[in-house]
């Protein structure tokens, strides 16, 4: 009993360590813009496409690189992809929100079709790090337990980024009163490209960890983005501490779930609790209230 | 920012000036006379009908039944084809209703809805389950209406609690709404049949002509009965929760009510096309009916047609399951056609947000100067 007591922490700790990178990028792109960007989930899915790719000596056939080089070079690239993915489309169109929805759902589509295309629909499974590691019990793969260590640096890095620096802090004014922001003298294009750069950052980390743990296929994109729109609609859309927070609700509820009633049954716990949310906080557990201004 | 997009502007001004503009003014003088000719049954069709769905110029008139004409006749062109277009057309109607029912509701208040497979998923679902588990010599009589009452009534499950809520918020409750009903087929694949779904709905006919009509009649009501409810004082007040919904409280209107009443206008559309598509292959299952990616092609058909429309969803849908089965097919591979066909939808929706189809009406329109 205590056992799986124990089991469930742990594996639910690993899991909601990268819910919570999802969920962030997701709200901070909300926040400043004021854009859902539906195509996160599509960048998360880059992420676990771009590490395999380059991991799996596809592109240089004798040349094989080491992880530890692999991995940046993910992330960056999907930084990069998030950064296109504003200038190239979201930029000439952020002034009609139902446009912006429409347009990154069918780009999110139109992605999984390119997955299809160039590698098939089979699902590649790779790993970051091999093997795994006995804790309390609980047999833990090096993957998920690098997943979370990265993931709370990460998210040390952006709360120190956010509250202690002058370039965070206006990203954060951004994300309060854009009006405000602008007449403080905040560039906003500026905070724009850091904040999609950032966005991106987190999702190439969490698409690298999750497609090491589950596996990379053309479909990995909807659970993410379900899940960031779940966690994010609790914590609050626009609060990155209601993300933390809701994403590890999130990863417990599932990790119970699964491990209670199965497998089949992931995730219809965690769409009821956002149900009751919806209910009795609209705006989220920190949520400050949607306003247009 | 406003740069690229004064640049973007100052390119389209230039191609309209140097290529469209003239062009245009060829084909417009061209079919002035046409006009002219049709303009008496046009004015005579506004006498009779103009205060129900709108007035219409003669030109817009000759569009209309050229398209009705070309949709009835098409058991005698399509054959003459190469290609399955028979089917193909079927299933656009069936689509054409998607669309339509998506766009009253969605298109009409602005609260865009991901979820709208789950409603047609709600009949074909019911249909199936009746068939397999009461009785398979149930009638149509009872498996139809049953089936659209199920959809309502799922409907107004989704609707009483989320169109409470302002715009994305609702947007991703609907989101969630899809995948919590897929989630459900698999989680209790014994009742709903998991992932392979039931076989067991009996198809309406194997005669591809007379299912064409069994899918086409149904779509010409459906678009009637809303063109009359969207050009209705209901439809102005929708359109107006759309523009401001402060507004339309202020002015002592409940916009909750009439956001509802969209939602279950638009939960029965779903469910007389989800009757349909059920009866149409004889499967019911999460391909067919839940994925996520069923409730992004009805908005995508919306879209490039034009949103809050009714004609224009309908082309949108005969555009996109065209392109889609038959000229993408031919064309490029099984696989790369969703793609080019995404990128289609990408570029209207970026260069043509009012959609392809209503800017074609408002041309024909157009033609043959001012009236009155």
């Amino acid at each position: 009993m205590l056992e799986s007591i124990l089991s469930i922490l742990i594996t639910g700790a690993m899991i909601s360590a990268l819910y919570a990178l999802i969920a962030i990028g997701f709200t901070m792109i909300f926040g400043v813009g004021g854009v859902l960007n539906l195509a996160h989930g599509a960048l998360i899915m880059a992420g676990a496409y771009a590490f395999m790719v380059l991991n799996r000596e596809i592109v240089w056939e004798s040349v094989a690189l080491p992880q530890i080089v692999v991995f940046p070079l993910a992330v960056g690239i999907v930084a990069v992809l998030s950064y296109g993915l504003y200038v190239g489309l979201v930029r000439h169109i952020e002034d009609n929100p139902v446009i912006t929805f429409l347009a990154t759902v069918v780009l999110a589509t139109a992605v999984t079709e390119i997955a299809i295309a160039t590698f098939g629909d089979q699902p590649y499974s790779y790993t970051v790090i091999s093997g795994s590691i006995g804790l309390a019990g609980t047999a833990v793969s090096y993957n998920d337990l690098a997943g979370f260590v990265v993931s709370w640096i990460a998210i040390g890095v952006l709360w120190y980024y956010i509250t202690q620096t002058d370039g965070g802090r206006s990203i954060l004014a951004a994300s309060m009163s854009e009006r405000g922001a602008r007449l403080t003298g905040v560039d906003l294009h500026s905070v724009q490209t850091r904040t999609w750069l950032i966005a991106g950052v987190l999702a190439g980390v969490a698409g690298v960890f999750l497609g090491g743990n589950q596996a990379a296929t053309p479909l990995m994109w909807l659970n993410p983005l379900a899940l960031a729109f779940i966690i994010v609609v609790i914590g609050g859309i626009g609060s990155i501490k209601g993300s933390i927070v809701a994403a590890y609700l999130i990863g417990y509820t599932e990790t119970l779930t699964v491990s209670v009633l199965g497998q089949s049954f992931r995730g219809i716990l965690s769409l009821i609790i956002l149900l009751g949310v919806l209910f009795l906080l609209p705006q989220g557990l920190y949520g400050r209230e949607f306003v247009h201004e | 920012m406003s740069e690229d997009v004064h640049r973007l502007g100052t390119l389209r001004s230039t191609v309209q000036q140097t290529i469209l503009g003239p062009s245009g003014r060829v084909v417009a003088r061209a079919l002035t006379p046409i006009d002219r000719a049709l303009q008496p049954g046009a004015n005579h069709f506004n006498r009779l009908f103009g205060r129900y769905v709108g007035d219409v110029t003669g030109l817009q008139l000759g569009v209309l039944l050229v398209s009705l004409v070309a949709l009835v006749a098409a058991p005698a062109w399509a054959p003459l084809l190469a290609g399955n277009y028979m089917r193909t057309l079927t299933l656009a109607c069936i689509w054409a209703i998607f669309a339509m029912g998506w766009d009253i509701q969605s298109g009409y208040t602005g609260y865009i809805s991901f979820g709208h497979s789950v409603l047609s998923a709600a009949a074909g679902y019911t249909t199936a389950l009746l068939v397999v588990n009461v009785s398979p010599d149930l009638g149509l009589v009872v498996t139809i209406p049953m089936s659209i009452l199920a959809a309502l009534v799922v409907g107004l499950l989704i609707g009483l609690p989320s169109l409470r809520l302002s715009g994305p918020y609702f947007s991703l409750v609907t989101f969630v709404s899809v995948l919590l009903f897929y989630r459900l087929t698999i989680g209790f694949s014994e009742t709903l049949g998991g992932e392979n779904g039931f076989q067991a709905v009996e198809v309406f006919t194997w005669d591809f002509t007379v299912r064409y009509y069994y899918m086409l009649v149904p779509m010409l009501l459906i678009a009637v009965a809303l063109t009359f409810v969207a050009r209705s004082n209901v439809g102005m007040v929708l359109v107006a929760i759309r523009e401001n919904e402060r507004a339309v409280a202020a002015a002592g209107l409940n916009p909750t009510k009439f956001k509802l009443w969209s939602f279950a206008l638009s939960s029965i559309t779903m469910g007389i096309g989800g009757v349909l598509l059920a009866h149409f292959g004889g499967n019911v299952d999460p391909a067919t009916f839940v994925v996520v990616d069923r409730s992004i092609e009805m908005i995508a058909m919306a879209v490039i047609g034009g949103m809050s429309s009714v004609l224009g969803p309908i082309g949108g849908a005969f555009l996109f399951v065209l392109l889609r089965d038959e000229v993408l097919r031919l064309w490029f591979g099984h696989s790369t056609r969703w793609l080019v066909l995404w990128f289609l939808v990408l570029l209207v929706l970026v260069f043509a947000r009012n959609g392809l189809f209503r800017w074609f009406w408002h041309t024909v329109g157009s033609i043959g100067g001012d009236r009155e």
